[in-house]
């Protein structure tokens, strides 16, 4: 008798969780699919969609950069290698060049971390196919750029002021120990 | 058809030729015909519905961009494998390896000859039909134990030693549910089956009585198991055997084993519905009495559409079902469906000594039955959708 | 059964087949070797073969600064990277003796808790597509695609979060991830029942599963099994409850423990379940930290150059995978002196060839993703 009962049940089971699943998948014609049709049926570039956080391809704004070496210094695998020159002449210094091999680079944001102005920061940006190695490293500087000086109380030029809060606010989405950073600001 | 190319003859065309050579010359125009303008496109358009019926329970899109919704994809498909390389493995039987994918896709396409497409559509109206079918169809399984064999691959000789067991062990219940619905009609021929029921679904052999009612899920279940679909697919289980007994083929050859696939599965479904769910039938409309181009069209329509619901079902249970394993597919085709087809067989002959011009009020009531189990279904589709609480989208394209 | 097909002494003379599983098998959850002796379907030995994905994780720590090594931890195991964070930060943290804040531990505990999600939703998910059902997958996929969004506005990467740092962590999260974290766990929480639906309790699964490569409790402490495999051998053993770090004592969560409902205690079934029930407990503890969530900062002072005092230090984490251990030793330099990674699938895969042995080659697709074994984890 246990052996028919077994016998049974193990039908009945089968097919009443054969006909949940069914129900399952057919409820699932009437949902809508998670797909994400990238790069073109989307009603507006995945890019423009990312959290300000997002971690994409290392942008530098060299406007802003001070140069205190304080990204290369922190980076991990060493992908940021940033040359200052020094006018002998008028004592000027200037980037000869601030390149960004981003084959190398982990996007692990610490150098974005640690910049004082955010003039190195991640972007949106996530498409970085190349045809070749050498396309893959990101030259920032075309011709030497002079090193950005932050000014005491304020930065008077309305152009560069404008990136500095750009800058700041990519800061402020790192936590310090102070509790500003993000919403802690907010909340105390 | 004969009648049409006696007629060709009688009007003097092929004059000098013997009448069998233009009998033989008209068939192989007839087969390729059938081939190219029937069999290709469904199996194409099969396999494109498949991957898209298969998105859409997976929350996907599926294919989308070939033609208009993707319709056109199996072509771009079928190109791309022509252009590909055709590699033998060095070590690989030559003769049995490039064989092995027509052996199949013969199997599979000889069971066009007696599945109909109309009262007056048949290539042949053999009197032993499904008898023909099931021997037909069971040259599959030579096909791939060829390639599994043949390929010098240990997957593959995996995959074909367990199509092999498989495939011989399903025959049994297959041909024991086909052999109920041939005590009822009595006859072999498909036609002749079909004629025997009516458009009414309660006059369809399906709810003759209780046990062709069973006999049917046991037809379906162990024709998918012969068709090598999920949940019977351990022949060519990804995830165990790589690809079974297709993983060293590659390009068109590759291909004929999946035009064999999606095909086989509009065999199962017309199977079906020449067996239990009456055919052509459609009810008597005076209006078409007198346009016989009209109502063949529309016996083709209903059969094709019948037929294709099952096709559309054998996909919903490859997206819904885990694979069983090799030992369990035994247990289940020896310890459960033989026997259960057994007693449907001498169950059926119980009825037929009884009843035996059928029983009316029991085909309603087994109707009935039908009628309740869908409803049962939409209400527990609708106990999904307000348990998960998703995006709702009614729309069948995207 | 299998035993009654073994043809040793009875005259006849036969070979076993050598069957190469890996490393380009497709259920080999990444690259994975075993060389596998089969008599027909019938395993009589499959030996492991790891190193195919060894990436000298544990050198590299000597060679980059305390704060540098944190993004590489993330590749240790890349589907619970914020667990090898946690571990290696707490070593860290307990070698330069730093508190960290209150605020860190919880936002810890939520990027951990989802992560754990995001993870076991992975082993489940390749558990039924292993058994050969692709739809429970996808549908596994889809509610990680929303977690790694959340994760997104967390920390900014989707993968390899590097999220904590020594100290605390680096993203505050805010009041508006915080709503959309719960948004998500009310859609979620139905999902686990539906899946439960559709795959769980499905009897051909169930049948895949039951009394497949049974670990005894015995078994499982002579093999160092740790995390849901050992809990699944009915072994209350969870390193949040037991070892208690964070602020995990403050949470109230449950230890969910194999029951050999459907077949013996310890089965693949049970490790299965195991998982399952992991993800609801999860979701629970999740709510309570967004609940308790206190003010303040979200990272201590930690110098930039930062010296631990020479020392060494164990530290234990409870991953997806089992106990997560590192033992780190500082000289007192910039650089870390040792870093040793200590990982539950790495031993799992030792036990492969006992259980494996009698079984079936589907049975041994079951094992291996019922334990769950992840491949940069083993190799590291």
């Amino acid at each position: 008798m246990e052996a028919v009962n077994g016998y049974v049940r193990n039908i009945f089971e089968t097919v009443t969780t054969i006909f949940e699943g069914m129900a399952i998948t057919f409820s699932h014609l009437m949902r809508r699919p998670m797909t994400v049709q990238y790069p073109d049926r989307i009603p507006k570039p995945v890019q423009e969609t990312l959290p300000l956080r997002y971690r994409g391809i290392l942008e530098v704004d060299m406007d802003i950069c001070t140069g205190c070496l304080a990204c290369e210094r922190v980076c991990p695998i060493t992908c940021i290698t940033i040359g200052i020159d020094m006018n002998k002449e008028t004592k000027q210094r200037s980037f000869s060049h601030f390149d960004i091999d981003i084959c190398k680079c982990m996007y692990c944001g610490l150098c974005a971390e640690v910049c004082p102005t955010g003039s190195i920061r991640h972007s949106q940006e996530f498409e970085g196919a190349s045809y070749n190695p050498a396309g893959l490293v990101r030259h920032f500087v075309a011709q030497p750029v002079g090193l950005y000086k932050p000014k005491k109380g304020g930065e008077t030029d309305p152009t560069l002021a404008k990136k500095v809060e750009v800058g700041m606010k990519y800061l402020d989405e790192f936590a310090t120990p102070e509790g500003a950073g993000g919403a802690g600001k907010e909340e105390g | 058809m004969r009648q049409f190319v006696d007629q060709l003859i009688q009007n003097g065309y092929f004059a000098g030729a013997p009448k069998e050579l233009v009998y033989a010359g008209a068939m192989i125009v007839a087969a390729l015909v059938v081939l190219s303008v029937f069999v290709a496109p469904l199996a194409g358009v099969t396999s494109w519905l498949e991957r898209r019926v298969w998105a859409r329970m997976q929350s996907r899109v599926g294919p989308n961009r070939v033609g208009p919704q993707g319709i056109l994809q199996w072509l771009a498909d079928g190109i791309k494998n022509l252009l590909k390389e055709d590699i033998i493995p060095a070590s690989a039987d030559k003769f049995l390896f490039s064989l092995a994918p027509y052996v199949v896709f013969v199997g599979f396409l000889s069971a066009f000859v007696v599945i109909p497409f109309g009262r007056e559509l048949i290539v042949a109206d053999l009197n032993i039909g499904i008898l023909y079918l099931l021997a037909v169809t069971s040259v599959v399984v030579v096909g791939i134990l060829m390639a599994g064999w043949s390929s010098n691959n240990k997957w593959s000789l995996l995959g074909g030693m367990r199509s092999a067991a498989q495939i011989v062990s399903y025959e049994i219940p297959a041909g024991l549910a086909v052999l109920t619905i041939v005590f009822v009609a009595g006859t072999l021929s498909t036609q002749g089956i079909i004629k025997g029921q009516g458009w009414a679904p309660w006059d369809w052999f399906l709810f003759y009585n209780p046990f062709t009612f069973v006999a049917f899920f046991l037809y379906f279940t162990a024709a998918l198991a012969e068709g090598n679909r999920t949940p019977f697919d351990i022949p060519e289980a990804e995830s165990e055997l790589v690809a079974g007994y297709v993983t060293e083929y590659s390009g068109m050859r590759f291909l004929f084993f999946f035009f064999a696939e999606w095909g086989n599965l509009y065999v199962i479904g017309a199977v079906a519905t020449i067996l239990f769910l009456g055919g052509w039938h459609i009810p008597a409309i005076p209006a078409l009495a007198d346009q016989p181009i009209l109502k063949g069209g529309l016996q083709f329509a209903v059969f094709f559409v019948k037929a294709y619901f099952w096709v559309f079902v054998a996909m919903w249970v490859r997206a819904t079902l885990p694979r069983v394993r090799v030992d369990q597919l035994m247990s289940l085709c020896w310890k459960y469906m033989v026997p259960l087809s057994f007693v449907c067989v001498v169950g059926t002959a119980a009825w037929m000594l009884i009843w035996p011009q059928g029983n009316r009020p029991v085909s309603m009531a087994m109707f009935l039955l039908g009628v309740v189990i869908l409803a049962m279904f939409s209400k527990r589709v609708g106990y999904q959708i307000r348990h998960a609480r998703p995006v709702l989208y009614l729309r069948p394209y995207i | 059964m299998s035993e009654a097909i073994h043809t040793e002494g009875n005259g006849f003379h036969t070979e076993y087949m050598t069957l190469n599983v890996g490393p380009q098998h497709p259920s080999t959850h990444g690259v994975l070797r075993f060389v596998v002796k089969t008599d027909g379907e019938v395993i009589r030995e499959a030996i492991p073969d790891v190193g195919y994905l060894h990436r000298s994780i544990e050198k590299i720590g000597e060679k980059v600064t305390w704060h540098g090594y944190v993004p590489y931890t993330d590749r240790a195991d890349y589907l619970a990277a914020m667990f090898a964070n946690q571990g290696f930060c707490m070593a860290a943290e307990k070698l330069g003796g730093i508190e960290v804040t209150r605020r860190g531990e919880f936002c810890r505990v939520i990027a951990c808790e989802l992560n754990r999600i995001a993870s076991h939703l992975i082993a489940v998910g390749t558990f039924g597509q292993d058994i050969g059902a692709v739809t429970p997958f996808l549908h596994a996929l889809r509610e990680r695609e929303t977690i790694n969004d959340l994760m997104e506005m967390i920390c900014g990467a989707r993968l390899t979060y590097n999220y904590l740092r020594i100290g605390g962590v680096g993203y505050d999260i805010t009041p508006e991830t915080c709503d959309r974290i719960t948004a998500f766990l009310d859609h979620f929480e139905p999902i686990t029942d539906e899946y439960d639906r559709l795959l769980s309790y499905n009897k051909i699964y169930v049948e895949r599963l039951a009394n497949v490569a049974v670990i005894t409790r015995e078994e499982a402490f002579q093999y160092n099994i740790v995390g849901p495999n050992l809990r699944a051998c009915g072994v209350k053993w969870d390193i949040r409850r037991d070892i208690p770090y964070s602020v995990y004592p403050e949470l109230e969560f449950e230890v969910p423990i194999g029951t050999g409902e459907r077949g013996t205690l310890g089965d693949c079934y049970d490790r299965y379940m195991v998982r399952v029930r992991e993800i609801r407990e999860s979701c629970k503890i999740t709510r309570q930290a967004l609940k308790m969530l206190p003010k303040g900062p979200a990272i201590a002072k930690v110098p930039r150059k930062f010296k631990p005092p020479a020392g060494e230090v164990y530290v234990r984490v409870e991953a997806p995978r089992g106990d997560m251990g590192y033992y780190v030793v500082s000289d007192g330099s910039e650089y870390p002196y040792r870093v040793r990674i200590r990982t539950g699938s790495f031993t799992a895969m030792g036990i492969i060839d006992k259980l494996s042995r009698g079984l079936m080659v589907a049975d041994l697709i079951a094992l291996i993703a019922s334990l769950d074994v992840d491949a940069p984890e083993i190799d590291r």
